[in-house]
């Protein structure tokens, strides 16, 4: 079933249900539900097609999405937070002939920006559409193909992972069945909706009838308000948590009455799952782990293990099978390194346009995550790094050499090493070593850097260098640059 | 009033993703226009607090006092006093 038929199911029942709140604002599920409708009639005579979606976080970008869903096209969200650039990058591999914008984003990106595509429809916070222009187009699409995800869009080639509505839909199912959420829970969105975690945050709770207030976490005040007003889950990436802990007093009353805080997006560490426990003994922690070619989850952290096992993701969810593959794809014995591997019907289509990165990816019906894993004799499963140089900055996944060639190719230095450096409230975050060149100055760099990469690949510190971080036997690799990094700080 | 405005674009040109060449109005939102995070955000808050020896009361970290130039200008203002 569709996601967006969800709704129109709880239209029915329970029209007067509150589905989303924003603010001072809420909607029910029947308001909802035309509201879609209103906005969905607009894309009725395309047939399968791709739809960018430029939106901020908020109800407003719930309705597009579900009303791209209902009209039976796919919808692709850009997530926001890129800078231009990147976002362009992302629209020249997604091939995308349509886009559907909020009047605040059109008015930001400004009209150069949309002249690319042959369809645009601004959207006003009334929800009525105006259509700028209108070319409708035949796709080739994969039948299935319903949402396509970005999963890295910052510097390298992005990839857009392809989900389909038996995607969206398992994946829903497995997380209700973990959080036992119902039509009385309400949940906190204050994250991205653009990528998977925000995204599945939206489908379990429409899902299960509930309801969802929406917000961000820009400012403290409103966001602790938002989270005191009934929330009964709320969800965030580890540096979320990191942040609201710095004021524990505010934590401390706005979560009293929540039920269950869940994470994802990153390995919760031991010193916020203390924190936690220490200003709310009765909130349920509940880590979990996936990926966006998993749709969203893949694994869950039971809350009564956390103590003793938060180093590791726990056990699959639901509807999922992991497995730990050594290098002959055969499953691997207790607390032998391989990697991890997962099936069920959450794993993704594939990549968008890509059919070898997607051979490579998924491999007998087997997703290959790309992380090193061991299982313990328990069931659980304990993460051991990537298999490629993949690091998390700010809980999002970067390819360090991606950004080490894009600054490179871009300013006047030899070579650049991307170091992830601790963060307070990231967890990581990045510094860069530069081996210079004749005409290479740092403050050029630095405002490269601030007006090209997202705000969390902004480097800490730029070092220079003189020769290459080879490790022993001759080789660059994270371990040689973090390091040969440590060796230049003890120095310093 | 406007020492404070000159000190916090400076800061915003030095620490975000502010060009020196764009123009921001007073009233502008710093986090609809994408020139601050939510991170970027506290690390402002920590800068403000230290150069103005102001504390900063957690019932104000809302929009009205933090989303713009303005906004931010009086309430260093007001804390100052």
């Amino acid at each position: 079933m569709q996601i967006d038929a969800y709704i129109t199911e709880y239209a029915r029942k329970t029209p007067q249900n509150i589905a989303l709140e924003e603010g001072k604002s809420s909607i029910s599920y029947s308001c909802l539900d035309n509201d879609i409708n209103a906005t969905a009639s607009h894309l009725m005579d395309f047939g399968h097609c791709r739809f960018a979606i430029l939106a901020e976080s908020g109800t407003q970008y719930i309705k597009v999405l579900m009303a791209v869903y209902r009209s039976a096209n796919i919808a692709i969200p850009l997530p926001i937070e890129l800078p231009k650039f990147s976002l362009e990058k992302i629209l020249d591999a997604a091939h995308v002939n349509n886009i559907i914008a909020t009047d605040a984003q059109y008015s930001r990106f400004g009209k150069e920006f949309f002249e690319r595509f042959g369809t645009v429809i601004v959207i006003s916070s009334d929800t009525s559409g105006v259509i700028l222009r209108k070319k409708i187009e035949t796709e080739k699409n994969n039948p299935e193909l319903r949402l396509v995800l970005y999963t890295s869009g910052t510097t390298g080639t992005p990839k857009g992972v392809m989900l389909s509505d038996r995607n969206l839909a398992a994946n829903a199912e497995s997380i209700i069945k973990v959080l036992r959420i119902t039509s009385r829970d309400k949940g906190a969105l204050v994250i991205s909706p653009h990528h998977a975690f925000g995204n599945s945050i939206i489908n379990s709770h429409l899902t299960a009838g509930g309801s969802i207030r929406v917000g961000n976490m820009n400012f403290m005040d409103p966001v602790f308000n938002l989270i005191g007003s009934g929330v009964s889950i709320f969800y965030g990436v580890p540096s979320t948590y990191r942040i609201l802990l710095k004021y524990p007093d505010r934590f401390k009353r706005a979560f009293a009455n929540v039920r269950i805080a869940a994470s994802a997006g990153g390995g919760m560490d031991r010193a916020i799952v203390t924190d936690i426990k220490e200003l709310a003994p009765d909130l349920e922690i509940l880590p979990m782990y996936g990926q966006t070619e998993a749709t969203a989850r893949l694994a869950y952290l039971p809350a009564e293990d956390v103590d003793e096992f938060v180093g590791t993701i726990g056990k699959a969810i639901p509807g999922v099978t992991l497995d730990v593959f050594d290098s002959n794809y055969r499953s691997a014995g207790f607390n032998i390194t391989g990697e991890l591997v997962a099936t069920g019907d959450n794993i993704m289509l594939g990549y968008l346009d890509d059919e070898i990165a997607t051979e490579k990816r998924i491999i007998n019906g087997w997703l290959h995550t790309g992380d090193l894993a061991q299982k313990l004799p328990n069931g659980y499963i304990r993460l051991l790094g990537r298999k490629d140089d993949l690091i998390k900055i700010g809980d999002h996944r970067v390819n360090p050499r991606e950004i080490e060639r894009n600054i490179e190719e871009n300013n006047e230095v030899s070579r650049v090493f991307v170091v992830p450096v601790h963060h307070e409230l990231m967890g990581t975050a990045i510094s860069l070593m530069v081996i210079p060149a004749e005409g290479t100055e740092i403050e050029k760099l630095f405002a490269f850097c601030r007006k090209s990469l997202p705000g969390y690949l902004c480097p800490r510190e730029i070092l220079f260098i003189d020769h290459l971080p080879l490790s022993e036997n001759g080789k660059i690799s994270n371990r040689s640059i973090i390091e040969e990094y440590q060796h230049v700080k003890a120095s310093m | 009033m406007e020492q404070i405005k000159n000190d916090i674009v400076d800061y915003l040109k030095a620490n975000s993703f502010m060009d020196n060449s764009s123009s921001l109005t007073d009233n502008d939102s710093l986090t609809q226009n994408g020139i601050i995070d939510s991170i970027g955000l506290l690390e402002l808050m920590d800068y403000i607090c230290e150069k103005y020896s102001i504390e900063i009361p957690e019932d104000m970290l809302t929009p009205e006092n933090f989303d713009s130039l303005q906004g931010i200008t009086n309430m260093i203002t007001r804390l100052a006093k």
